[in-house]
């Protein structure tokens, strides 16, 4: 991501600049306020965190060394742009744990500038301008394209059976190999044989409804096909064709022409052109944009399409697009409603399957290897209940605008038999079909408690009370454990001799001995721990697999002691903030298919005091998302690659 | 194929698809005709991996000696065809620092490409073009598929170490440093579309020379939209667009071979083919789940897209290092957890065991190459196959002594049967040495490499 390189001073002044121009007196007062807390972000930047560098990193991490690959200066150059946000992420988490500066370094922070770094750091923020980034184009995913293809012409979503599926990385997907590039023509072959009449058979509904009336005799062809064009691009691009767009579809038809095709025969070929065009394949913008800061606001179509990918994971609905053409959807309230009005459909489970399954770590499930011998249950249908059960408890939370909190501290979940017996209460739940059920146990509920959950972060042999610890920390509560130092052996690994008559406990204790491992592990450990008493697959136990009974006491920072995982629930639950400040974050980050920086922060903040006033309810975070400032808004930078296209 | 520069693939596409009203493979490929050889095949360059290392004292010959006579217990399958085999102890791999959290996220990225994912984006997609990406840019116009990437198991393994995209932990081929080429799972689907052949009747690959036109025509008008984006917007369309050109030049080949059959129907002649090579092989897609049958299926490809010149570039990520486990083998342990064995017996034996399974399979491919005539020789004498692994020593993640064997003589330039006991390379130099036998002119060396490996190549 390139962003203007401006020093701070050039930051601060164009924004400074531009205040007078900004028109809503509500704006201005917001403009004013920010430029405050930037003012006061550029003392404490200048007097706290360039010195503390200077002194104890610099050394190390500075112009003359960069051990580990590590720089501060370009950071301290520009300290509010995005490729700095990541080294001031990775400098609090170095500080915070007490792993930097090393133990051997003569110079040490005191205790009070170690303490005040994170106020610090956490000040940064406001040193970025306000930007809502680009927008981020991408070919839509193999579940967008079968969609959006069964949505346009009423096929299968399964006709794109053969597509890789992608590996998704900061908005990235993976490209095709040379094998499967023809598959996306391969594909409208096979739905346009399927949805489209032969040659001298009466035209199909569809048929009729694409391409309208053949043109009376005497007509002329070009205008009629012209005119059909018209109407495929705008569904198939979901926004008006540009004039030239229309003239290349036109030269489509012209060269079926040429070859002596029928005027039917002659429009499918265009709208196959249609079917294997990037206007298709991507969302792109309709016009173009311009403006003075190089930022613009979604067009209404744009907007449709990000919004239905989004929810629905396929093109707008017509509904959608009537209010892209009319112009309206960007205003808030018509926008609003439009999201409460998908979010009640059933396709919006989009959202979990996109998302919650991501955030979840879920998407491994169906795969994931367990010990035959040990775990004879984890079947595909146990699993699949598994996620469904994820999916469901995710659904109701968004459809009944519950508090996020709920996620950990629900006492009700969706079960059918099969899944029944994990928790032992087959008795009560028979039939394969999922439905609500409450929960008695306190013990049960939530995301902590879940079995798909306690089965993903587990080793396919045994629990993995480390690997739970990190999840909880991080999908959970939206901690960054840092990976672990080099050359330190697995437990496997560790001296057979001395862990022999050791629990996994004991021996994960092992890790407090090492000062390096107990900064983190004194605060992973107790959490993985704490849920010992559900088994690799989510079962509960009173014994582990050594025949020892489970010890789940713990104690967290803070002096907070739990003794069972209902007690450290609500240890988790208590933390609604941070809760739902992670949620919000990484739902930002999939709704703007990128990495959250700068400016970004200031948003989640906003979201955060709207939410906090209105008790953390889920529908409420997404409504204020999709109305968000970087979700309406797009920066467009300069283009200057030169094409290799052009001949 | 004196000049020292890389082809674009675009550039190369383009300027094919200005000439595609010529028969490309007349007037490319093939090398010039020689007095008693009218057609010399070309060179194909194949690679095939295993992931997480081998015990090393059951992998490396004792001596140079005793290489052919009595060879290891891992390479015993390859028995027969040793004396077609090249192995060089003392091949390094990329050092992983500052990723040393990561060392199988890395093994397979760096496998191809000899170089480290970009430190400071290391969340998305950015290291290297792989070597066989590069031999695709320069050969891959040759053919009617520019190189054929294989795998026996998902790509979409989500595991984050070091904070890396997750496509490193599967992918081995980039296009570009910020593309991964996914490769295909499915045995049938290869078949499919490597060769048009079809269960469901008019599926894929239909030679329509209008469907080419009407591409050609969308390509053009993407230009509009392409002005309009950001840099990085356009270089996703890009990368979309090269893949039309590709299929455009699919059906462009398929055409062409249309009209040679024709011809050959009419009596003429057209074929580069001798009399005396060896007929196509049969496929046949195994029924049931057993693992040597499965990677065995995938071999049988390869060979079939070698042997009719379908493609010369080769990738088979035999499997990735999230491991799968091998019941044929008697046992059910999931091959990553063995590897971290102690040194105790029993995780030993078991990882020797998949170990020669692994080359087993390979050794499948290499003797049947070696059993195909082609021209005055075999396959396998117009091919160099590359087998290996990431790291030389699952149980400590070492990267010292990288196990590779090298099978095929690559037309002439490689000098088999050898066991070179002291190599000092790395993996860089290793992958410049064999682009450099398969005649593919670099612009600069591959990775870390510093110097070719001429201890490899037969003496001129």
């Amino acid at each position: 991501m390139t962003v203007p390189k401006t020093s701070i001073c050039g930051a601060l002044a164009i924004t400074l600049l531009a205040l007078p121009c900004l028109a809503q007196p509500a704006e201005d007062a917001e403009d004013a306020q920010f430029a405050a807390l930037r003012a006061d972000a550029k003392k404490s930047f200048e007097e706290g965190v360039a010195p503390f560098v200077k002194t104890y990193c610099a050394h190390c991490h500075g112009q003359n060394r960069q051990k580990g690959g590590i720089n501060f200066q370009p950071a301290l150059n520009n300290p509010g742009n995005a490729d700095s946000a990541k080294r001031w992420k990775q400098a609090l988490a170095a500080v915070k744990t007490h792993d930097m500066p090393p133990e051997d370094q003569e110079k040490q922070p005191t205790d009070e500038e170690r303490q005040k770094f994170p106020d610090w750091i956490a000040k940064i923020k406001y040193l970025s301008a306000k930007d809502p980034g680009s927008f981020v184009i991408r070919r839509l995913t193999k579940t967008e394209y079968a969609n959006t293809l069964h949505d346009l012409l009423g096929v299968d979503p399964a006709i794109a059976r053969d597509l890789p599926d992608e590996v998704i990385g900061a908005g990235y997907l993976n490209t095709l190999s040379p094998l499967q590039s023809e598959l996306y023509l391969a594909i409208a072959n096979e739905a346009l044989d399927r949805v489209l009449a032969p040659e001298d058979a009466p035209p199909t509904r569809l048929q009729e409804r694409l391409f309208g009336n053949p043109p009376e005799p005497g007509a002329d062809p070009r205008a009629a096909a012209r005119h059909v064009a018209t109407g495929l691009a705008r569904t198939a691009y979901r926004r008006p064709p540009s004039a030239a767009e229309l003239d290349v579809l036109m030269d489509v038809f012209d060269l079926a022409r040429e070859n002596k095709l029928s005027y039917g025969a002659s429009l499918r070929l265009m709208l196959k052109a249609v079917l294997v065009s990037p206007q298709f394949l991507f969302i792109t913008p309709a016009d173009d944009a311009t403006s003075d800061d190089g930022i613009v606001p979604l067009d209404d179509h744009q907007l449709a399409s990000r919004l239905s990918y989004l929810l629905w994971s396929t093109m707008p609905d017509p509904e959608l697009a009537a209010l892209a053409d009319r112009g309206t959807l960007h205003e808030p309230e018509i926008l609003k409603a439009q999201v409460n009005r998908l979010l009640e459909d059933d396709r919006s489970r989009a959202l979990f399957d996109g998302f919650g399954a991501q955030w979840l770590g879920l998407e491994n499930l169906e795969d994931k290897t367990f010990d035959p011998v040990r775990f004879p249950q984890m079947t595909p249908e146990i699993r699949s209940a598994m996620i469904d059960e994820a999916r469901l408890f995710f659904g109701s939370i968004v459809r009944e605008n519950r508090n996020v909190v709920t996620f950990v501290d629900g006492d009700y979940t969706f079960l059918n038999e099969t899944l029944a017996t994990l928790y032992g209460m087959e008795e009560s739940v028979t039939g394969p079909e999922m439905r609500r059920v409450k929960l008695q146990n306190a013990n049960r509920g939530g995301i902590l408690a879940m079995p798909g959950i306690l089965a993903t972060t587990s080793f396919p042999g045994r629990t993995s009370p480390v690997k739970r610890g990190v999840w909880v920390l991080e999908q959970v509560l939206g901690e960054h454990v840092p990976p672990p130092p080099p050359n330190v052996p697995a437990l496997e690994k560790q001296d057979r001799k001395t862990i022999e008559n050791l629990t996994l406990r004991q021996r994960t204790e092992l890790h407090l001995t090492d000062a390096v491992c107990a900064n983190c592990h004194r605060i992973l450990d107790p959490i993985g721990f704490g849920l010992e008493n559900f088994d690799a697959i989510g079962r509960w136990r009173e014994q582990d697999d050594a025949g020892g009974t489970i010890d789940a006491a713990g104690e967290l920072p803070g002096g907070k002691h739990f003794t069972s995982p209902a007690e450290l629930k609500a240890i988790i639950a208590g933390r609604a903030g941070d809760l739902a400040r992670n949620l919000t974050q990484k739902l930002l980050s999939y709704t703007l298919c990128r990495q959250l920086e700068g400016y970004d922060e200031i948003v989640v903040d906003q979201l955060m005091k709207t939410m906090a006033g209105d008790g953390y309810r889920m529908r409420t975070l997404i409504t204020e998302i999709v109305a968000s400032y970087p979700f309406t808004h797009r920066r467009i930078q300069e283009q200057t690659a030169p094409s290799p296209h052009e001949k | 194929m004196k000049n020292n520069f890389l082809i674009d693939r675009r550039t190369c596409l383009k300027g094919i698809g200005a000439s595609l009203a010529l028969p490309l493979l007349e007037t490319m490929g093939w090398a010039e005709p020689e007095r008693d050889n009218p057609f010399k095949p070309p060179v194909r360059i194949g690679f095939m991996y295993m992931p997480h290392g081998v015990i090393m004292d059951q992998f490396w010959p004792t001596s140079p000696e005793t290489y052919l006579s009595e060879p290891p217990p891992a390479l015993e399958s390859l028995r027969p065809v040793l004396d077609q085999c090249l192995l060089m102890k003392g091949i390094s791999g990329v050092p992983i620092a500052p990723f040393n959290g990561a060392p199988h996220a890395l093994e397979l990225s760096t496998w191809l490409t000899a170089v480290l994912p970009d430190a400071d984006r290391r969340n998305e997609i950015n290291i290297a073009i792989s070597a066989d990406q590069i031999a695709a840019n320069y050969v891959g116009g040759l053919t009617s598929l520019p190189s054929l990437e294989l795998a026996t198991m998902p790509q979409t393994h989500k595991e984050n170490q070091e904070g890396l995209n997750e496509g490193y932990y599967s992918h081995c081929s980039f296009r570009s440093p910020t593309q991964a080429v996914p490769a295909e799972i499915n045995p049938r689907t290869v078949l499919n579309r490597l060769f048009g052949k079809s269960d469901s009747p008019g599926k894929f690959t239909r030679a329509d020379p209008l469907d080419r036109q009407m591409l050609d025509l969308v390509i053009g008008g993407a230009k509009d939209l392409r002005r309009k984006l950001p840099r990085d917007d356009q270089h996703k369309l890009d990368e979309y667009l090269d893949s039309v050109r590709c299929v455009e030049r699919r059906i462009a080949a398929i055409e062409t071979r249309q009209k040679e059959a024709a011809l050959e129907a009419a009596g003429v002649s057209v074929s580069k083919r001798n009399d005396s090579d060896s007929p196509p092989i049969e496929i046949k897609i195994p029924e049931g789940d057993k693992r040597s049958e499965y990677m065995q299926v995938m071999c049988d490809l390869n060979v079939l897209a070698f042997q009719t010149d379908t493609t010369r570039v080769s990738t088979y990520i035999g499997s990735t290092p999230n491991g799968v486990s091998y019941p044929e083998l008697g046992f059910t342990n999931e091959h990553h957890s063995q590897t971290h064995h102690n040194h105790e017996s029993e995780k030993v034996r078991k990882v020797a065991a998949i170990t020669e399974f692994n080359i087993s399979q390979f050794a499948y491919m290499i003797k049947k190459m070696h059993s195909l005539r082609e021209a005055d020789g075999t396959l396998l004498d117009n091919c160099i196959m590359m087998w290996g692994s990431g790291l030389e020593d699952g149980n400590k993640h070492a990267r010292e002594n990288l196990p590779f064997i090298i099978a095929g003589r690559g037309g002439g330039s490689i000098h088999t049967g050898r066991f070179l006991a002291d190599t000092r390379g790395n993996q860089g130099d290793l992958l410049t040495t064999l682009l450099a036998c398969a005649g593919i002119p670099l612009d600069r060396p591959i990775g870390i490499a510093t110097k070719e490996i001429a201890a490899m190549r037969n003496p001129l």
